[in-house]
């Protein structure tokens, strides 16, 4: 079975915490006192207009921007000292909003590098056929190629990113943050680009792939997939937290009716 | 968990519309073969020459290979770091100065010479690469260029060692007996395809991978753990140590080193045989480009006043292709892999 490649060595224990997150560009203040309450075990969604800081949230989690202000933590570790190659190495992982595929590798290449980090071989493996070398590679590959299929895109494998459509090429993305059996997975808007039955089929992918151990964050403007999926949702607007609880609540949240949902007609 | 929910696409509806032109990821399966093929033949008929050839002959392909080493230097530099150098005469300098000096100085031989050459090699693209790793574009390739003009003046200067103008020679054997043509040209072609081979098992390793991540998607690269950092290192160490072993065969097979094979010059033929070769990593495209870079220069030599016209004319298609990115190489056929 397939999805037992996937299936977690153990559930670990620990949240994922923001408090109190300012970032501004430049006197812009695009995030202004985000507390996030993440849990394992949980899919949290995050929703909010274009704008709204979601994509820079994701950012301040993974490293790539540092907040002005706030704290953030994985369990007991406080990660804001840390780069974002530091986070990667706690099992943090994400996907991009814009598509990051090598137009280089193959899409099961692609997916191999993300099991870059838990990858031993030395560079005598880089430059000879070493045993050792070889096996690692098979493995990964095999990996590689179950996340894949996990996704029902294996049949792509062979081929570069270049010369599949975008939907495919999410799916690649998210099959390379999941190789790795990470422990928190932040997807940016996964089904962007996906017709419906993708869609579909992603949103069943990712349920599957949920387990007790994994912390993972959908920011997404499909809201059939949202409310499919998700446990908590928070409301994010103009960088502000303006609502946050069950599917149900947030649906029937005055503010969030309002603001988001009636305004943007999702 | 049934199987049924699982949608597995046919691969004719995953291939893009405009998929039509093969990206550069791997090339079609039999275009692969054909290419492997022309390696293996190209490589019997280089290792029967010396049997059929005169002397000359073998010289100027044993200089071809060393050439073709440091455009493989520069391409590697290319294609995996997404970087420009125009100073790699420096790291070729190093290898081939590090072969003479220790034999003229220590009386050792290449079996000693060529790894302490590529260990040198391998120390200064690091002892470059580290200050430099925050450089990229055009102010990285400047940064390059520096190193490639101090190197005739260092070399005068230290005369004592250097041999100054003009130079020192080269006359130990690799093994005692065989004849010297021979053993330069084998050694040249053993070391070029080796390095080939090296190269291509190199792209489908863990390291390759993740520079053409890195060098794609820096951001993306950095979030599984593959720092800008590491990238630029890597690259640069791996990049000079090639430069470095390519200036230790060339000074073998030519068995002298002088200021005037490497000066700054030589570091943009590097990087035009690079460019004619289509960055590629292969066999044929490093001897396409060492080939280019090593004949034209000998042929042209009678040439005279048409000289600097060429190199000129050489230098304004580099700039052009390297400063259109990925513009003007779309109408490039796919590169080698
Ligand atoms: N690197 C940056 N420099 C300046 N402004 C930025 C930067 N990143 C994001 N922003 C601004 O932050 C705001 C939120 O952007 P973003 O996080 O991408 O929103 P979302 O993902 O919710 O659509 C936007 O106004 C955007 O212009
Ligand atoms: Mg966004």
């Amino acid at each position: 079975m397939q999805s037992a490649n996937l299936a977690p060595p153990s559930p670990q224990p620990g949240a994922l915490i923001a408090h109190g997150l300012n970032l501004s560009f430049g006197g812009i203040e695009v995030l202004k006192g985000v507390d996030l309450d993440l849990r394992p075990g949980l899919v949290t969604g995050l929703i909010g207009p274009n704008g709204a800081g979601k994509t820079s949230l994701f950012n301040c989690l993974t490293g790539l921007y540092r907040p002005t202000a706030g704290r953030i933590a994985l369990g007991d570790t406080g990660l804001d000292a840390l780069s974002p190659a530091r986070r990667a190495g706690l099992g943090m992982v994400r996907s991009f909003q814009h598509m990051a595929l090598s137009p280089d590798l193959t899409l099961l290449e692609n997916v191999m590098t993300g099991l870059t980090l838990s990858r031993r071989s030395g560079w005598a493996s880089a430059f000879l056929p070493l045993p050792g070398g070889r096996a690692e590679t098979q493995d990964a590959q095999r990996r590689a190629m179950a996340a894949l299929d996990e996704l029902g895109i294996a049949a792509a494998a062979h081929l570069a990113p270049p010369e599949l459509p975008p939907g495919t090429q999410r799916l690649g993305e998210i099959a390379r943050a999941l190789v790795a059996h990470p422990r928190v997975l932040l997807l940016d808007e996964p089904a962007a680009g996906l017709n419906a039955v993708e869609t579909r089929d992603l949103t069943r992918a990712l349920r599957r792939v949920m387990h007790p151990g994994l912390i993972m964050v959908v920011v997404e403007h499909d809201m059939d997939l949202i409310m499919q999926l998700c446990d908590r949702i928070y409301v994010l607007n103009f960088g502000k937290v303006i609502a946050c609880g069950s599917p149900a609540a947030v649906q029937a949240d005055p503010e969030v009716l309002r603001v988001y949902l009636g305004a943007d007609d999702e | 968990m049934d199987s049924s929910r699982k949608q597995q696409v046919a691969v004719s509806e995953l291939v893009h519309p405009k998929g039509a032109i093969r990206s550069p990821a791997r090339p079609l399966p039999e275009l692969r073969n054909l290419r492997t093929w022309a390696s293996l033949l190209v490589v019997a008929v280089l290792a029967v020459l010396p049997a059929l050839s005169g002397s000359f002959l073998l010289y100027s392909l044993s200089l071809c290979f060393a050439n073709a080493l440091a455009v493989l230097s520069v391409s590697v530099l290319v294609r995996y770091g997404g970087e420009v150098s125009i100073g790699h005469s420096f790291f070729v300098a190093l290898g081939a100065y590090s072969v003479a000096i220790l034999e003229k100085h220590f009386g050792l031989g290449l079996w000693i010479s060529l790894p302490a050459a590529l260990a040198l090699g391998f120390v200064a693209g690091l002892l470059f690469a580290i200050p430099s790793r925050r450089m990229s574009g055009i102010y990285l390739a400047v940064a390059s260029m520096a190193l490639a003009l101090c190197l005739p003046e260092l070399l005068i200067h230290m005369e004592r060692w250097t041999g100054g103008f003009e130079g020192l020679y080269i006359s130990r054997d690799l093994v005692p007996g065989v004849s010297k043509a021979g053993q330069r040209y084998y050694l040249a072609l053993a070391a070029l395809v080796l390095v080939c081979l090296a190269l291509a098992h190199f792209r489908g390793s863990r390291q390759g991978m993740a520079l053409l991540l890195a060098r794609a998607h820096p951001r993306a690269a950095e979030a599984f753990g593959i720092t800008r950092s590491w990238a630029r290192i890597s690259i640069f160490a791996l990049s000079a140590t090639l430069a470095s072993l390519s200036g230790a065969v060339l000074a073998f097979a030519s068995s002298t080193v002088s200021p005037n094979s490497f000066t700054l010059w030589s570091g943009i033929f590097y990087l035009v045989g690079s460019v004619i070769g289509l960055q590629g990593t292969s066999l044929i495209a490093a001897l396409i480009g060492g080939g280019v870079i090593t004949l034209i220069p000998q042929y042209l030599a009678s040439a005279g006043d048409y000289v600097p016209i060429l190199y000129g004319a050489a230098l304004l298609i580099v700039t052009l292709v390297a400063n259109s990115g990925s513009g003007l190489r779309r109408f490039l056929p796919g590169k080698a892999a």
